[in-house]
């Protein structure tokens, strides 16, 4: 068998790709490790906790309405480090850079990546670059790894049962704004990604209240988190449709194409599961920051083993992790 | 001359009076002897004189019994004096479980006979006549495993239940007033309303135009007089959809054109509802604003009795339930979720243990199979395993293959919500402990994304059972016949071989090997179910020009919407490739206007037939191509006539009935050309599009006019009920 697109695509096909490449014996250095695949490791030293994680970044378009790749290439890392609780530190970045690619975008990709390190108060301490002829490569990769310090992991798969679910914003707009863009639809209102660092919302969010699980939801969008999230804690989750915050513009967008904004990625969200007595208090705070204003309890974890949606004409229907592309069902 | 044996018949020989039967027909032959009841066998120990006689008056059984079998062996020892009723056993399950049946007509006798034991009583019946799968928990049936146990019979009934000559001489579900379930009226909210006669009381309510649940045999309906039947579909957020009727045989003659046929299927006691035509097709367009209607007389006693006190002579009856989802049979979850859309609740204490809604019937063809025909249950030699078919998603059910019987449960509904899915399950586990099913093979759709396709397997990782995926169109063949065949699957859409969905396809071959020899034209969905859901999307997905964008603009799209779907369609973002037939026929009523959103299942394709019910079909030029060696017909260029007739002022209701008209011939001569290349004598049809009166009849002539055998199966639905059987005789005929 051979590696197609399918397997990049998030959901079921890649965790069989992710089975084989992560088939290693030596993949826990003391802490969370390879195994758990979480958000990224956890390597106690000497009493303190590291988090360090990594990340490789294909974007087209590389400039999109809201960001580009270099954002995307920071926020990626620093997300990741946020979602086991840590604190970033510092950054490295690989770059593997075309024949023929424009000295001024590099410029823009970079002044971009400084100014996502500045807002959570990280560094870029280290590097390596490579370039390609154009002929075995045909866009930039930026690759990028960070520690970060943790005292308390916040892991993936910590749900328990009355938790409620909390998502820090609209979910959708990364991926239906970069749709867009690369395909040139035109949707009356401009749809911008949402990527941002998220470490100032997750720690406010933190010194408010108890967080037992966080994961953002990147690639697969909300369906394929929350469902990857249920099934780590061995629990249900309920979700209420009417609660979910989508900007209209997402959902006009979608509903034209017929795709489900829930399916799509985002790159400055997170969810979050509180422990009940606290959601209240975690939502304010993640209200208050500029990137939470939209923030909302979406949801509740219940026992069972599977997400299911309350929907707004009180049904009920499954959230299921995407499979790559959807396949018409409705006879 | 035998004067004695052991006759041992099997069969549905449970629930169904047979050891009465047997006890009477012994009586009458001056018999000795024993009857006694092991689950899906009788056993008569007899010796008398007329042994011959008897023999072959018991060989007959009862009305709702069914004999496989007859067998004789020699009597050992003297039987005792007299004639007895032994105790029932479980014994060995093949012979399963009698489905839900109206009530008798001497039962109706017994509620209006005045002074009588069971007037005006609700719930009577007999061994005749009443619920039996709906209550039923168990096998043997016998009341103390059924939802009767909680209703210790009186004195005057345990008499009855005794008695030889009684019809209720071990009636399981025997009861009166005195010692049965009970009625009462509550307003929505479940508080009780004072009424001493609480069908009268619902009678006078409805007559006024309230809006009354009713809890019947396997479920609630929702019930209204015509009159509020706008203020029923605004409630239930449905307003397009026709509703089913219950009224009385000189109501339903007045409303409809019925024929010697479909009066049988009114009648008969099963009591589906039978889809019929509309005397005046505009009729009722409250009910149904399509030219045909469905019609169900009443079949139970408190229906009886409820057309009894009403003054009008129909009420809308509907199912208790959202679409797609299982319906309602619990009285906590009624209140819960019927306090928006009814205004009463008419119930009873008797325990719905299986859900079953009402069967549909159209034109002879089942819709539904559901109450009084399931569970089905079919003679068929599949082999040794024991094969669970866990149908398809939409409109499912499941069928189980055991020891020379396929049983095919009720209808399930929509397996894509949590509650389909558990009632699907729940199904699986209630038919297949009652007839002891243990899996070898478990059959599934290709569909990657089907629910039921996810609980095949888990279900196969928890039983150690092999799976297997049959495509959905060949499952549709194989439901038709097991002869070598011609195969016409005319549908909706299924999972193909190719990834594509299918759903207007021509195989060639015998179970489970069928090529796929020709199909439909291939077009675009663009958005996938959104163009199931917005037909118009799917008109421009089989033509994207700019004629249909033009269109499209002066029915109101913006421009940004049309640049999308312009967009998207060029450069195939988000967009299915799919030969389903009834795409094709949502196109069409979308380009005649007919149905801009889908609304219920079908809603743009029956509008097409209903226009084209008004309309006169014309003959029209046909193009045929090819694809990697398939022959394909052009839906295309079909719709582009109809397209240049429209702009040319004919009649809507003409083309329409064109495009039937010649889709029809289209499949047809694909159909008719693949049997003749390959010498096979006879072709098969199925598909949820044969109901379609018009294209099914239009096909059936031209196999017939082509010297062919024509092959059609109304023994299961033609639609997606039909799924899950088909599967199980894949999963029977395939080697592994
Ligand atoms: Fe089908
Ligand atoms: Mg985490
Ligand atoms: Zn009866
Ligand atoms: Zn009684």
């Amino acid at each position: 068998m051979k590696v197609n697109l399918m397997h990049g695509a998030g959901g079921e096909v890649m965790g069989e790709l992710l089975r084989t490449i992560t088939n290693l014996k030596n993949n826990n250095a003391g802490g969370i490790g390879l195994e758990s695949l979480d958000d990224g490791a956890v390597i106690p030293i000497n009493g303190q906790n590291i988090v360090f994680t990594t990340d490789s970044h294909v974007v087209s378009p590389i400039f999109f309405p809201g960001g580009d790749i270099g954002r995307i290439a920071v926020c990626g890392t620093i997300n990741d480090l946020a979602m086991m609780g840590g604190r970033p530190i510092a950054l490295s970045c690989g770059m593997i850079i075309p024949e023929g690619f424009e000295i001024a975008d590099l410029e823009r990709i970079v002044a971009s990546m400084d100014a996502a390190l500045g807002e959570c108060g990280a560094s870029l301490v280290t590097g390596d670059t490579k370039v390609l002829e154009r002929s075995a490569l045909d866009t930039i990769i930026v690759n990028t790894a960070g520690i970060g310090i943790v005292e308390r992991p916040v892991r993936d798969n910590g749900l328990a049962i009355g938790d409620r679910i909390i998502v820090s914003g609209t979910l959708g707009d990364h991926g239906v704004a970069i749709m867009a863009h690369r395909e040139g639809f035109e949707f009356g209102d401009q749809i911008r990604s949402d990527v941002s660092p998220l470490w100032s919302l997750v720690e406010s969010a933190m010194a408010a209240g108890e967080i037992h699980a966080m994961k953002d939801p990147t690639r697969g969008g909300f369906a394929n988190a929350i469902n990857e999230m249920a099934r780590k804690s061995g629990h249900g989750v309920v979700i209420e449709e009417e609660s979910l915050p989508l900007r209209k513009s997402v959902r006009s967008a979608a509903g034209m194409l017929g795709i489900d904004p829930l399916e799509v990625a985002n790159e400055g969200k997170v969810i979050l599961g509180v422990k009940p007595e606290d959601a209240e208090a975690v939502l304010e705070a993640i209200r208050s920051h500029p990137y939470g204003r939209d923030a909302a309890i979406v949801g509740t974890v219940v026992e069972g083993s599977n997400v299911v949606m309350k929907t707004a004409i009180g049904g009920e229907r499954f959230i299921e992790p995407p499979i790559g592309d959807p396949v018409p069902r409705v006879c | 001359m035998r004067t004695s044996g052991n006759i041992t018949i099997r069969g549905i020989v449970q629930g169904v009076g047979f050891r009465p039967f047997v006890y009477a027909k012994a009586h009458g032959y001056g018999m000795r002897g024993t009857v006694k009841n092991l689950g899906s066998e009788v056993q008569i120990a007899a010796c008398g004189e007329r042994f011959e006689e008897f023999l072959r008056a018991v060989a007959k059984g009862t009305p709702l019994s069914r004999i496989d079998s007859v067998e004789v062996t020699p009597l050992a020892g003297e039987p005792p004096a007299g004639f007895t009723i032994l105790e029932s056993k479980a014994g060995s399950r093949s012979g399963f479980i009698p489905t839900d049946v109206a009530v008798c007509d001497e039962c109706i006798a017994d509620i209006t006979a005045p002074g009588g034991r069971y007037e005006g009583y609700w719930a009577t019946s007999c061994v005749n006549c009443g619920p039996r799968y709906s209550i039923i928990t168990a096998i043997p049936y016998d009341r103390e495993r059924t939802s009767m146990d909680v209703f210790p019979v009186c004195s005057p009934c345990e008499r009855e239940y005794t008695d030889p000559a009684c019809r209720r001489h071990h009636a399981q579900t025997i009861a009166c007033a005195g010692c049965g379930p009970q009625l009462a009226l509550l307003h929505a909210d479940g508080t009780p309303v004072r009424a001493a006669e609480p069908i009268r009381e619902a009678a006078a309510l409805l007559d006024a135009g309230a809006i009354v649940a009713v809890r019947g045999i396997g479920g609630f309906h929702i019930a209204c007089i015509e009159a509020s039947a706008w203020t029923l579909k605004r409630r239930l957020g449905r307003t397009e959809q026709p509703l089913a009727v219950m009224a009385t045989p000189e109501e339903a003659g007045r409303i409809a054109d019925i024929s010697g046929d479909e009066w049988k299927q009114l009648e008969s006691r099963e009591r589906p509802i039978v889809v019929l035509a509309k005397r005046d097709p505009d009729a009722h367009a409250s009910i149904s604003n399509l030219h045909t209607i469905g019609i169900m007389l009443p079949y139970t006693g408190l229906h009886h009795l409820l057309f009894a006190s009403l003054s009008h002579p129909l009420l809308i009856m509907t199912s208790a339930n959202l679409p797609g989802y299982p319906m309602i049979t619990d009285l906590g979850q009624a209140v819960e979720r019927l306090s928006g859309q009814v205004d009463y609740i008419l119930t009873h204490d008797r325990r719905i243990v299986n859900r079953c809604d009402d069967s549909v019937v159209r034109d002879g063809f089942l819709i539904r199979l559901s109450r009084g025909y399931a569970p089905k249950r079919t003679p068929i030699d599949l082999g040794e395993r024991c094969i669970l078919g866990v149908g398809p998603e939409l409109n499912a059910n499941i069928t189980i293959y055991r020891s020379g019987f396929a049983v095919t449960s009720p209808h399930v509904g929509n397996v894509r919500n949590p509650a389909t899915l558990a009632y699907l399950q729940e199904t699986v586990e209630k038919i297949g402990g009652i007839i002891g099913a243990d899996y070898d093979r478990i059959v599934h759709d290709l569909h990657p994304q089907f629910l039921s396709t996810r609980y095949a397997r888990e279900l196969a990782e928890v039983t150690g059972a092999e799976l297997l995926a049959v495509q959905h169109h060949r499952a549709h063949i194989a439901a038709t016949t097991r002869e070598e065949c011609v195969g016409i699957a005319i549908d909706g859409v299924g999972y193909g071989d190719d990834g594509t969905i299918w759903g207007g396809e021509i195989f060639a071959g015998c179970v489970p090997d069928y090529d796929r020899v020709a199909h439909l034209e291939v077009a675009l969905m663009p958005g996938g179910d959104l163009a199931t859901r917005f037909p118009e999307r799917m008109l421009y997905g089989i033509m994207p020009t700019e004629e249909t964008r033009d269109l499209l603009a002066s029915r109101g799209w913006s421009e940004v919407e049309l640049a999308v779907l312009e967009k998207q369609v060029a450069k195939r973002f988000n967009v299915a490739e799919t030969s389903s037939t009834g795409r094709v026929l949502d196109a069409a009523s979308a380009l005649l206007g007919l149905c801009r959103e889908r609304t219920y299942d079908g809603e743009p394709a029956v509008k097409l037939e209903s226009a084209a019910y008004r309309g006169r079909a014309a003959a029209w030029n046909l193009a045929f191509g090819s694809k990697d060696g398939r022959e394909v017909f052009s839906t295309r260029s079909l719709l582009s006539e109809a397209y240049r007739r429209m702009q040319a002022g004919e009649r809507i209701v003409d083309i329409a009935a064109s495009v039937q008209y010649n889709l029809a011939r289209g499949v047809a001569a694909m159909g008719v050309r693949a049997a003749e290349e390959r010498g096979i004598p006879r072709v098969a049809l199925s598909g949820g599009v044969a109901y379609n009166h018009a294209i099914r009849e239009a096909i059936r002539a031209e196999v017939l006019a082509a010297g062919l055998e024509y092959v059609i199966n109304k023994e299961y639905p033609l639609g997606d009920g039909c799924i899950s059987y088909g599967q199980v005789v894949c999963g029977g005929s395939a080697e592994r």
